[in-house]
C-alpha cells in the first residue's frame, strides 16, 4: 500500500479498521453457557492472558465475528472466529482470598473456549 | 563500517535511532513527510477526553439515548460524530449503585481512542495491568477511591479489538443542568472507572 | 507466548502512579514514533497483532525497563528489518552519518574532518542499535 499523504490522515484515523468479520460457521455459544478458558499456552501470540487459562466462566454475550490475532501475528491470515464477553468470578481465577463480590470480564475468541463438562 | 555489537558504545537514544528511522522511511517513500505533523496534531489536541465527557453528558440528559449506548456503543457514540481508529467496536458500561466498571487492558495498552485520546502511562503501566485485575479495590483506594463493600467491582480486560468506556453515575445535585456544564464534571480517569465524578466548586473542575 | 507483557495479577511491580497534568507526549521523540508507528501501520508494513507480538519478544528485562514508545519503536524497527523494508545495517548507517553530521556542525569544523574528533571514533551513542 502507498504511503497515508497528509491530507488523507483524517478520514483514515475516523474511518479507522474494524476487526469484525464475517464467520462461515454459527458461534457454538449462547449467552448465560458456562465454558472453561482452554489451558493452553502457544509460544506465538495469543490474546488469552494466562491468569483465565482453565479456568472457569459464563458467557456474556456473543459479540459477533472477529478477525483472529493469533493467525494474525504470524501471516496466516485473518481466520475469523466468533467472540465472546465471557465473565470470571475473582474467586475462581485468584482463591479464597479475593473479594467474593468481584468479578473479571474478557473477551475471548470461540477457540480459547471449551464447553464446561467436555472430556 | 563494522558490523553492530563490536563497539562498546551505549546504543543509540530512541531520538535518534526515530529521526534514522522516519528519514529512511521518507527517503524510501513509504511515509509522507506532511503526515506527521497531521497524525500528532490530530491526537496530541484534538481527540481527547472531552469527546467521551460529551456522550457521557448526552446520555445523562436523555435517557433514550443512554439505551442507545449502552445497546450499541459504536453506534450512538458516532451520532456525535466520535468513532474511528482503536474504537471501531465499542461497548459502553453502566456504572450503577450496585455495580462498579473498571477497564484495563493488561496485555498491551488497548484504549477508546476517539472517545478518550490517548491513554495516560499509569494506563500503561506494569503496576496499573498487573495489579487491577487481583486486587482492584485496593489499586481504586491507592487512587482515590473508596467504593461500598457491597458494590460489585467489574474489571474489563481489552484483551480483544472491542474497546470500552465507562458511563459513571450522574452526581446528585445535577437536575436541570446543561450538557456543557454536565460535561465538565466527566474526568478521563471517571470514563476509566478510576474516579467518579463530583460537583466542584463553580468554575473548579479540573477533571483529570 | 507466556511472555513478560502477560503481566495480569503479578505482584512486586510497586505502586500506580498518576502524573497530575501528565502531557501527551512527553518528549519531541515520541511525537515521531506515534507517528511513524501510524503511518507505516495505514501503508500496510505490518498489522497491529504483528506490532503487538514484537512488543511481546522484547527482552523482559528491556521491557520492564523501556518506556511505552521504545516499544512502538523496538517493534517497528524489529518488523521493518524483518521485513526487509528497513534493515538495522541501513538504520546503524543513519544513525552515524546523523550523529556526526550533527557532531561536525557542533564543532564548527571545516568540511574536510567530518567525524569531528582526533582519532576518527565515532560520536558517543552511534555504535550499535540495540538488539532483540
Amino acid at each position: 500500500m502507498p504511503a497515508l499523504p497528509r491530507d488523507q490522515v483524517r478520514g483514515a484515523v475516523r474511518a479507522g479498521a474494524s476487526a469484525r468479520a464475517e464467520v462461515p460457521t454459527a458461534p457454538i455459544f449462547k449467552a448465560g453457557e458456562r465454558v472453561i478458558a482452554r489451558n493452553i499456552h502457544p509460544i506465538g501470540h495469543t490474546r488469552l492472558p494466562r491468569y483465565v487459562r482453565g479456568k472457569h466462566g459464563i458467557v456474556q454475550r456473543h459479540h459477533g465475528g472477529f478477525v483472529f490475532a493469533d493467525t494474525r501475528a504470524h501471516g496466516l491470515g485473518d481466520q475469523p472466529q466468533h467472540l465472546y464477553s465471557v465473565r470470571f468470578e475473582a474467586r475462581e481465577l485468584w482463591g479464597e482470598g479475593a473479594i467474593e463480590r468481584n468479578a473479571l470480564y474478557l473477551d475471548l475468541w470461540e477457540s480459547y473456549l471449551e464447553p464446561e463438562g467436555s472430556s | 563500517m563494522k558490523p553492530h555489537g563490536t563497539h562498546t558504545d551505549p546504543p543509540p537514544s530512541p531520538a535518534l535511532r526515530v529521526q534514522a528511522l522516519e528519514s529512511l522511511l521518507i527517503e524510501k517513500g513509504l511515509i509522507d513527510p506532511g503526515a506527521i505533523d497531521e497524525i500528532v496534531e490530530l491526537f496530541e489536541h484534538r481527540i481527547g477526553p472531552r469527546n467521551g465527557a460529551r456522550v457521557v453528558a448526552h446520555a445523562w440528559s436523555d435517557p433514550r439515548y443512554k439505551e442507545r449506548l449502552l445497546a450499541n456503543g459504536t453506534q450512538a457514540i458516532a451520532e456525535l460524530g466520535i468513532g474511528g481508529m482503536q474504537g471501531e467496536d465499542m461497548v459502553v458500561l453502566e456504572n450503577t449503585p450496585r455495580v462498579h466498571n473498571v477497564v484495563v487492558c493488561t496485555l498491551c495498552s488497548c484504549y477508546p481512542w476517539p472517545t478518550l485520546g490517548l491513554p495516560p502511562n499509569w494506563y500503561k503501566s506494569a503496576p496499573y495491568r498487573a495489579r487491577i485485575v487481583i486486587e482492584p479495590r485496593r489499586v481504586l483506594a491507592e487512587l482515590g477511591l473508596e467504593l461500598a463493600a457491597e458494590t460489585e467491582v467489574r474489571v474489563w480486560d481489552s484483551n480483544a479489538e472491542i474497546r470500552y468506556m465507562v458511563l459513571p453515575m450522574r452526581p446528585a445535585g445535577t437536575e436541570g443542568w446543561s450538557e456543557e456544564r454536565l460535561a465538565a464534571l466527566v474526568s478521563r480517569d471517571a470514563m476509566i472507572g478510576t474516579a467518579v465524578p463530583t460537583i466542584e466548586p463553580r468554575g473548579g473542575a479540573s477533571p483529570r | 507466548m507466556n511472555g513478560i507483557h502477560d503481566l495480569g495479577g503479578m505482584h512486586g511491580l510497586g505502586p500506580v502512579v498518576r502524573e497530575e497534568n501528565e502531557p501527551v507526549f512527553r518528549e519531541e521523540w515520541e511525537r515521531h514514533v506515534f507517528a511513524v508507528l501510524n503511518l507505516t501501520l495505514a501503508a500496510g508494513q505490518y498489522n497491529v497483532d504483528e506490532l503487538r507480538h514484537a512488543i511481546e519478544r522484547m527482552d523482559p528485562a528491556r521491557y520492564l525497563q523501556t518506556s511505552y514508545y521504545e516499544h512502538w519503536l523496538h517493534a517497528a524497527e524489529d518488523l521493518l528489518d524483518a521485513k526487509g523494508v528497513v534493515t538495522r545495517e541501513e538504520l546503524l548507517r543513519r544513525a552515524v552519518e546523523i550523529t556526526q553530521r550533527s557532531s561536525a556542525a557542533a564543532s564548527g569544523t571545516s568540511h574536510s574532518q567530518v567525524s569531528g574528533a582526533p582519532n576518527g571514533s565515532r560520536a558517543p551513542g552511534a555504535g550499535r542499535l540495540p538488539s532483540e
